[in-house]
């Protein structure tokens, strides 16, 4: 019999759990880890920050769904790794704490014999001082109550704007290392379709920050692409939607401060400056949780499981950009020194970024961290999955489920406005999501036609299908596993 | 704001029956793309 712990019930770790109760017997546990008592559907979240759906569309509550299929769920917090165990307990374990119930407060020991690390990113907002969503005019949609809280204050300043206010509001990322350029993207065309619906469109100005170098580059140093019989880039096309949308850009900025309307930032030119505001959505800074390792004796080995986020097998080597190579992602998302840790999703600590890395004359690093979207974190997660099963089923070491974000491909359907007949979506595909010079010099790393880019009314429909298909299959109705990660 | 999308391009974007046609494309499309199937890179190059 084999306990299989997995950390975190987000998109990896609930893909991860789904498919390892489906296809191991009963007699193997699997026991989930988390302290969010529910399951989001993050991407639409953003559809929560313009009011168009409720936090209770885009989530269900996992104890009893979990229940029903077997498998165990522990409503804590993993707190520290223990991969040795320790002088008492002869298995590996991590130490978790109960946010909830009447062990709240409490510690447990839970052991594995392997351990999913699915834990995501966490939204460090202490990063940029000021920034704190619902603090000094700021709002975040990383989760469902951040999303909520934005519609609140958005829908406050909409109000007055039909009186007669003229605003200012600011999208985009709020630290110069920022991450998840594409969900502020959808977020401010989602925001200003809902101006026009309410009429005010005239009376705000919206503007979009950004530490990208390009506009378009949304972390993966931008994209050359299929758009109808045309090539263009993701600069192009983000531009053209900009320009069509009346919104101004400010690239290549680090936000390094937020007082009461203010954002301050850092240019890659050096210089300082301030941009005010009514109502902005800035995403953080994403890291790893600050989890500590220990080894049997109780020595501190946090190095060997943590660089931020999880230690894979990536090759961390630290290397100039022009000797990036797609091979520096890892394929099995394995700890190099504990075989039975794996980390899919947003959890594993990557090589490096996808963007090309620049500074400010000044030396702060102003690039986008890679990001980690949907896709890809749910099909990591399943083929960390099958490789357990394997393990387990064969008693071998062996990996045979590869998936290097440099040999897959991921689709982002960004919702561009909201509306069965006057909604809108970019749909983006990527192949790969890494760019892979050696094979594809030519197109900036991506194969075209695999890598292609459309506008229009399908774009909504497809997202709005998407988040019923996910949420489907998430909840484990029948034959949801046909849905493909 | 700058009209960089013509009116003939936002009809078509717009439009429920093109759109229609579109949606089931795309969804193909995207379905080869997500099916395509991953893999490592290492053994390749
Ligand atoms: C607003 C927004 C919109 C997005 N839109 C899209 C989109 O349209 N398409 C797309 O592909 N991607 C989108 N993404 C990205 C997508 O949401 C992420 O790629 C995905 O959620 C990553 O999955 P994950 O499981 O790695 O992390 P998460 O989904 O963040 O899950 C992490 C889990 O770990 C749990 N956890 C945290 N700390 C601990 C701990 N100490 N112990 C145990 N558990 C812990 C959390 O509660 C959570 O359950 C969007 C992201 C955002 C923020």
């Amino acid at each position: 019999m084999s306990r299989i712990v997995i950390l975190g019930a987000g998109i990896a770790g609930h893909v991860a759990a789904s498919h390892l109760r489906r296809k191991l017997p009963k007699e193997h546990e699997v026991v989930v880890v988390s302290p969010n008592s529910n399951y989001q559907w993050i991407p639409s979240n953003i559809w929560v920050g313009i009011g168009r759906m409720k936090p209770k569309d885009i989530l269900f509550p996992l104890a009893p769904l979990y229940a029903k299929k077997h498998i165990d769920y522990k409503q804590a917090k993993a707190i520290s790794f223990y991969p040795e165990g320790d002088a008492e307990e002869v298995k590996p374990y991590v130490l978790a704490e109960y946010v909830a119930g009447a062990n709240k407060g409490t510690t447990e020991k839970v052991t594995y014999d392997y351990l999913i690390n699915a834990t995501g990113p966490k939204l460090n907002f202490e990063a940029t001082e000021g920034l704190s969503p619902g603090k000094n005019k700021t709002h975040s949609v990383c989760t469902y109550t951040h999303a909520d809280e934005a519609w609140n204050a958005l829908n406050d300043l909409i109000q007055q704007m039909k009186q007669g206010k003229k605003a200012k509001i600011l999208i985009g990322t709020g630290h110069a290392k920022a991450t998840c350029q594409g969900a502020a993207f959808e977020y401010i065309l989602n925001v200003e379709q809902e101006l026009r619906r309410h009429k005010v469109r005239d009376m705000a100005q919206i503007t979009w920050i950004s530490n990208e170098y390009h506009l378009g580059d949304f972390g993966m140093d931008g994209m050359l692409m299929s758009y109808g019989s045309n090539i263009m880039k993701s600069s192009e096309m983000v531009e053209m939607i900009f320009e069509d949308r009346g919104i101004s850009w400010i690239l290549g900025a680090g936000v390094n401060k937020i007082e009461d309307g203010v954002a301050q930032y850092e240019t890659l030119e050096g210089d300082y400056k301030t941009e005010s505001y009514d109502f902005a959505m800035l995403i953080p800074s994403f890291s790893g949780h600050g989890f500590k390792a220990y080894n049997k004796d109780g020595e501190e080995i946090t190095n060997k499981l943590f660089k931020g986020f999880m230690i894979v097998d990536a090759d961390y080597t630290p290397k100039p950009y022009e000797e990036w190579s797609v091979q520096d992602w890892p394929e099995t998302y394995q700890n190099p020194s504990y075989s039975n840790i794996f980390a899919p999703g947003i959890a594993f600590a990557p090589p490096h970024s996808i963007s090309k890395p620049r500074k400010s004359k000044n030396g702060t690093d102003i690039t986008p961290a890679p990001p980690r979207t949907g896709m890809p974190s749910g099909i990591t997660a399943k083929l960390v999955a099958d490789n357990i099963i394997e393990m387990i089923k064969h008693s071998n070491n062996e990996l045979h489920h590869k998936g290097s974000m440099g040999n897959m491909g991921a689709a982002c359907i960004a919702s561009a406005g909201f509306g069965m007949t006057k909604g809108s979506g970019v749909s983006i595909t990527t192949y790969p999501i890494v760019p892979d010079y050696n094979k594809y010099p030519d197109t900036q790393g991506r194969k075209l036609g695999k890598t292609f880019g459309t506008i229009g009314l399908a774009g909504h429909w497809l997202k709005l299908a998407l988040h019923h298909a996910f949420i489907y299959k998430a909840k484990m109705k029948p034959f949801w596993w046909l849905i493909p990660e | 704001m700058t009209r960089r999308i013509s009116k003939y391009k936002r009809f078509l974007m717009m439009n429920p029956i093109i759109q229609f046609f579109k949606f089931i494309y795309l969804s193909i499309k995207i379905m080869i793309v997500v099916a395509g199937g991953h893999g490592g890179t290492r053994e390749i190059n």
